[in-house]
Formats: structure tokens, sequence, C-alpha cells
């Protein structure tokens, strides 16, 4: 990025802070908080910064006008301390949903790496290996597209459900909100939370993520007697996993073809039988479930069959993100320096509806003149832009801003 | 969240550590210094007798006197200063374990609410419930988070909260689930109490009836000795996540935090000196001298807070996506030096000459 841009982008980053910060709210218990910033100057990283009151925040914001805005999950005694002596007292429980974590039907095709060693270049998911030096190493410029983002809210909605059913969480302790780029943030503020354990934080990891669910204990797989044959599998209205794995395992087989089943390496005589008997299978759910339905279909074959099921079922979280009591989180009502956009929280019900290239728009008024080098469609409000490829082009400030932070286009001379 | 009960004497020496007891035992006037007095004897051999029991039944367990409560309830808190005076955390850990196995056994053997007391008075958010589910009936519910400060530590699977009935907050459990969520609270709850200095405090008969009981128990107490590694480190002996992250850096692969983490203190713990492993961060192509030097000393405890890090246990390491697989040897294992140390021992018994 030349200096001219990053000098654009400073102003109206500053231009934002100067009218928009009174939109800034302070994170509940602001003085036991560290805030971190990453400065537009050098880049550098500021850390164990804390602040009585948000107006001391606000005013810290128009007169440094950082390029990102972090605070702490946790509270502390002392947050101005270096890490061994803030005296962690407690931790918000937060969620990260990241569309980089989640496989999406785009494919990722509008990000690019850029093989570190040998500069080789390709479009969308990284290989492993550089296809012309062999280096593992790259560097990516990532998209925020609208599958990815869509992606990423279907995971975050699972997530809600699951902290609202399962957990119990009320609607008003349960926040979500948009990171600014390619993902959501879920966050619980309740004093019960608080005093859990990286160990405790990461069942709860587990129990999301869907890691060692143990299909055994769920009445599958196993057969403990002949006399026994009859075992009761999970149905649609059950609770939690339980619950869950008849959800999925309803979907698979609802549209599963016999390439997707020998694909589980089931035998042909469960293929066979599972295949001409699709319409008792869908039907079965109305009353206690195809577990014992089915001749040629065994215990182990359900198995695996739940598994498969179970796979949509998980969410996809950043397992760090959660695990991690001492994480820094952007604040609210910034701006993301990724792309501009602001991160946004919204009350949970407004999910569904929720539409991040309108909401997170920061930069609404006026227009920029970039150089743009390459860049995929887009969409901002309702306005369609791009593709875009070595141009020149006069954009809306939010579209010429993203493009800019993104670092696709320079400022024209 | 129930109504309480009254609890009856006897219920005050079966659970010795609710708040009741603790009222009652202050009703007696037991001073430190008291001990010293001829009349609380009895006491005072019971309370050792408490420690010996943990030393000599295996798996330890302190028994339940019946009929015997004036005694039974005073030795408890006796029982645990003389622990805590005792200078081994050996003794100190199976004392806590055979008073938490007491409380298990006796626990699964009372009504409902005899059940709901003790665990109310450790603040548990529980209720009685009926459901089933699985076809197990399920007779008590505890909120998720006093499940998981208790169920943490534990290795089964059935234990995990995944595998557990949770809705609304609440995991269901039967009554003998409650008594081993219980025992370990207890045995949380005596380990900390045995953290207490105390002996200064304790008149000298006391300290000298610890003072042999010790003794007595020093040679039988198999010390628990572990295996040295030896001096280099083995890398055929690696567990297959820390070869793959190996393998990864060694190419100057991007690894996540986790991963350099979970590498390093590795490293670091069979007997890689901080140099060696910095260098095989080198091929990073955000590879930093300074700030690569800055970690890896902090991992080791050069820096900082001066702990030296231990790598993840094997059960992190999956959450975080770094467990590439299990090979024979991982099912046998919770922990990637744990997999490391039988590696070294299969690989000397079958290349006896292959070692420096």
């Amino acid at each position: 990025m030349n200096e001219k841009t990053n000098i654009f982008i400073r102003d109206r980053f500053t231009e934002f802070y100067d009218k928009e910060s009174y939109r800034i709210e302070a994170p509940a218990s602001i003085k036991q908080r560290e805030f971190g910033f990453l400065l537009f100057k050098e880049k550098v990283m500021v850390r164990h910064k804390n602040f009585g009151s948000v107006e001391e925040l606000r005013s810290f914001l128009k007169n440094n006008v950082p390029l990102h805005v972090y605070y702490s999950t946790a509270y502390y005694e002392v947050p101005e301390e270096e890490m061994e002596n803030k005296g962690w007292l407690g931790a918000d429980l937060y969620f990260d949903i990241d569309a980089d974590h989640i496989p999406t039907k785009c494919t990722k095709i509008h990000d690019i790496w850029v093989c570190s060693r040998c500069s080789f270049t390709g479009k969308g998911i990284k290989p492993e290996k550089c296809p012309v030096c062999g280096s593992q190493s790259f560097d990516e410029k990532t998209w925020p597209c609208e599958v990815c983002l869509e992606s990423a809210k279907q995971e975050t909605i699972k997530l809600i459900n699951m902290l609202t059913q399962d957990f119990g969480f009320s609607k008003n302790e349960v926040m979500v909100s948009f990171s600014g780029q390619r993902g959501y943030h879920v966050h619980v503020e309740n004093e019960d939370v608080w005093k859990m354990d990286s160990m405790s934080r990461k069942e709860i990891v587990d129990y999301i993520t869907e890691i060692g669910l143990e299909p055994e204990l769920y009445g599958l797989g196993k057969v403990r007697s002949r006399k026994l044959r009859m075992f009761v599998g999970p149905s649609l209205n059950d609770f939690g996993w339980r619950g869950r794995i008849a959800k999925g395992t309803y979907e698979f087989l609802k549209d599963s073809t016999r390439d997707d089943l020998q694909h589980l390496g089931l035998k042909k005589k469960a293929i066979d039988a599972i295949i001409a008997d699709k319409d008792a299978i869908v039907k079965s759910w109305q009353s206690s479930g195809p577990w014992n339905l089915i001749k040629g279909v065994g215990s182990e074959s359900w198995k695996l069959i739940a598994q498969q099921g179970l796979k949509s079922q998980s969410v996809k979280i950043d397992t760090v993100v959660t695990t991690d009591t001492h994480r820094l989180i952007r604040l609210a009502n910034t701006l993301n320096g990724k792309t501009g956009l602001m991160k946004v929280a919204f009350p949970i019900t407004h999910i569904e509806e929720f539409d991040p290239f309108k909401e997170a728009i920061a930069f609404k008024e006026d227009e920029a003149t970039i150089i743009i080098e390459e860049a995929p469609q887009f969409r901002l409000g309702e306005e369609n832009f791009g593709p875009f490829r070595r141009q020149r082009a006069e954009l809306p400030m939010a579209a010429a801003i993203l493009l800019l932070c993104k670092g696709l286009a320079q400022v024209a001379e | 969240m129930e109504a309480r009960l009254v609890l009856t004497k006897s219920d005050l020496a079966k659970y010795p550590f609710i708040p009741e007891a603790a009222e009652y035992i202050k009703l007696l006037d037991l001073k430190i210094n008291n001990l010293a007095n001829p009349e609380l004897k009895i006491v005072l051999d019971r309370a050792e007798n408490r420690i010996e029991e943990a030393l000599l039944s295996n798996p330890p367990e302190v028994s339940y006197q019946v009929r015997n409560d004036d005694i039974e309830i005073p030795s408890f808190p006796v029982a645990v200063m003389m622990a805590a005076a005792i200078n081994n955390s050996f003794i100190k850990g199976r004392y806590a374990l055979a008073e938490a196995r007491r409380i298990y056994n006796l626990l699964k053997l009372e009504d409902e609410n005899a059940v709901l007391e003790v665990a109310n008075s450790f603040k548990w958010r529980i209720k009685a419930t009926e459901r089933t589910a699985t076809s197990i009936n399920y007779e008590f519910a505890l909120y998720f988070i006093d499940f998981l400060e208790n169920a943490k530590n534990f290795h089964e699977k059935e234990w995990k909260l995944i595998n557990r009935a949770l809705w609304n907050g609440w995991v269901y459990l039967t009554k003998q689930e409650v008594a081993r969520l219980l025992q370990e609270e207890v045995r949380k709850h005596v380990e900390k109490k045995l953290e207490v200095d105390v002996r200064s405090m304790l008149p000298e008969n006391v300290i000298e009836r610890v003072d042999k009981l010790t003794q007595r128990y020093a040679s039988k107490i198999a010390k628990v000795q572990f295996e040295e590694f030896p001096k280099s480190a083995v890398n055929a002996a690696f567990p297959p996540c820390v070869r793959q992250l190996y393998d990864g850096a060694a190419v100057g692969r991007h690894l996540s935090h986790v991963g350099r983490f979970a590498l390093t203190s590795f490293l670091l713990r069979v007997g890689l000196p901080p140099d060696k492993v910095i260098d095989l961060f080198r091929s990073s192509a955000d590879f930093n001298e300074r700030m690569t030097r800055y970690q890896v000393e902090h991992i080791s405890g050069g820096r900082g807070s001066r702990t030296s890090y231990m790598p993840q246990k094997c059960d992190t390491l999956r959450t975080h996506g770094i467990c590439p697989g299990m090979d024979e040897l991982c099912r046998k294992i919770r922990h990637p030096l744990a997999y490391y140390r039988r590696k070294l021992r299969m690989l000397k018994i079958e290349a006896p000459t292959d070692q420096k």
C-alpha cells in the first residue's frame, strides 16, 4: 500500500471517529477491561490500556485513530499491568465464527494466495504445496463474499440455538455481532460463566463442534445381547444431541443417493434395503424412527449413517477463541481496518434479516476515485460493483475504502 | 433449592465438612491448644487412624464408624490439620482421595434428600427430577457449570458434556453419578485445606504424632518415580501430532498458535535445547528471530512468569484440530509425553543397540 493510500484511509478513519465515536458504548465493567489498538503508524500493537469511562475511551479514539480497536473478554483487577500481574477475575464466554473455518459453496474462489518463496499466484483455497516450487508458505488475500457470510450466518444461528436451548442462556444474555469482515461473534455476558477455566470452556467447545460424541452412549452401534436387539434410537423430538442425531440422520437419508451410501462404507445389502424402503424411512420419523425398521441394516450401519448426519449439526467455531480466557476482541461500532466496515452488534432476534453488506457500512457520504488492480464483483447496500481489473473508477466511499483496505486498489493521483 | 431437613448427628458424622458439622464442632469448644489435653486423646487417635486408613487401603478409603458420632465428627478437622502438617504430597493426595471415596460410598446408599443436602453445602445448583433418556432414569439435574467444574477432570467418555443429556442448562444425572461428582468436589475441598501451613500452630504432641506417622510409612510409600528421558531428543519416538508439526515447521508451513505451542513445549521437555527449537522455525516465511526467541524462552520458563510449560493433553489437541488421528499407541495414552515415554521403552526393547 502506498503512502498516499495509507494517509487517505487514515483521514477517513479520523473523520469517522470524530463524528461517530458517540455511538461507541462501554463494554460491561469497562474499568476491569484491557484495551488494545493497532495503530496506523508502523502498524504497532499497543496493549494493556485501561479506561475509567467510555468518554475517556472515545476521546482516545478521536485523538489516536487506530486501525483496529480491541478489548479483553477478561475482567482484571489491574488491567494495565503486565499479563502475569493483571489479576484475572473472570471472562465472558466468547465464540468466533469465521468463514475461513467453514467449507462453502463459493469454494473461496475470490481468495488469492501468493507463494511466499516464488510468488506464484492462484485463486481459491490455498494448496498444500506451491505447484511450482513446492513451498508450503503463502500470503493470502481473502475476500468477504455473500456466500461465505451467509454460511457463517447459518452457523451462527445454529450456535445461538444451542446456547439458548441446550445451555439455557436467556435471549438477553446472548449477544451477537458481525465482525466487519468474514464472520460473526457471539458472546455470553452472565456472571455464572465468568469463573469458568479453559478446561470447562473446552468441554463447551467440544459440545458445540461435536468432538468426542460417542454414538453408543446414544443407543447406536452396539447390541448388547441377542435378546436386546431392539434399541431405542433418537427421535426428532428429543432434546440436545439426541435430537440432533435424529435430525442429521433424517436429513442425510432424505437426500442420499446410492453413491453417498456407498461412500460411507455400507454393505450392498444395507444400501439396497435403504433405497427400497426410503418412503417407509421418511414416514417412520413420525413415530420412533427407522432404527429397528429395516431388515438388513444393522446397528453398525446405523452408527455410520448417524455419524455422517451429525456433521451437518455441529457448529464450526474457532476453538482457540473460546478456550482462551485472556483474548482481545474487536469492540462494537469501531472500524475493521481490513475492510473499513464496522463491527456491529444486534439483537439475536434480528439475525435472520441481518444484512452485513448494508448494516455494517460506515462511510455513507462522498465518492472517491481509485485505481483498482483486480477485484471480484460485490454488493454494498443496494448497489452492485465490479468485477474490476486494472481500471480507474469513481466509487461511493464505502466501496472505495473496502478495496483500498483490502489492498486491491490505490488512491488515484 | 429444596426445603432443608433437620440433620441428625450421624449425618454430621458421615459428612463432617458440611457447614452444620462445623457449627457443631464450634459448640464443642475444640481449640488447637486443647489438643494436648489427655481427654482428647481419643479424638487424636481416630484422626491419626483416618490418615492411616488412607495409606493402608487400596483403593484408599477412610471408614465410617457407626455409633461413634462424638468422635467421628471432631476427628475429621483434626485429621485434616494433621495431614496438612505432613510434608509429603503423596500422603496428602492419598488422604484427600480416601475421604472423598468415603463420601461416594456413603452417598450411593442415601436417599434423594441427603444427596441434595450435601450438594447444597457446596452451593451446587441442583434439583431433583424425573426424566428418562436412552432408557436411563435420571433423578437429578445439575447446572452445567457446576457439572463441568468437577467432570472436566474425568477422562471417561460418558463424562464428556457432549455425551450427557443437557437441556436448558441442566445436566441430567443418576444418583450414583451425582455421588461420583461430589466425591471429586470433596477431594478438591480437602486438598485445598491441606495446602494451609499449620505446623507452627500445632501443639508438640500432635507434631510428634504426625512425624512418627510419616516415619512409619516412609518406607512403605512407594515413591512415584518418573523415568528420566534420555539427554537428547529421540525423533523416532515422537507421537503423530508432534511428528506432523515438526515436519511442517521444518518446511516452513504456517503453524497455528496452539500447534507452535504444543511443538515447542514438547521439544523443550524432551531435551532439545532452546537454540535448536528456534532453528526449527527458521524456514517459516514470517520468521522473526527476536519474536521466536522470546516465545521459546517464555515457554521454557526462562522468561516472564518463570513457569516452564507442559504440552497440552491429547484431548485439548483434538479440540483444536492438532491431532492428525490416532495410531495404536495413542489409544493407550492421554498425553503426548506419555506417548514418547512409552515409545522410547518400546524402541529400546526392539533395538537395544540403536541408542547412543
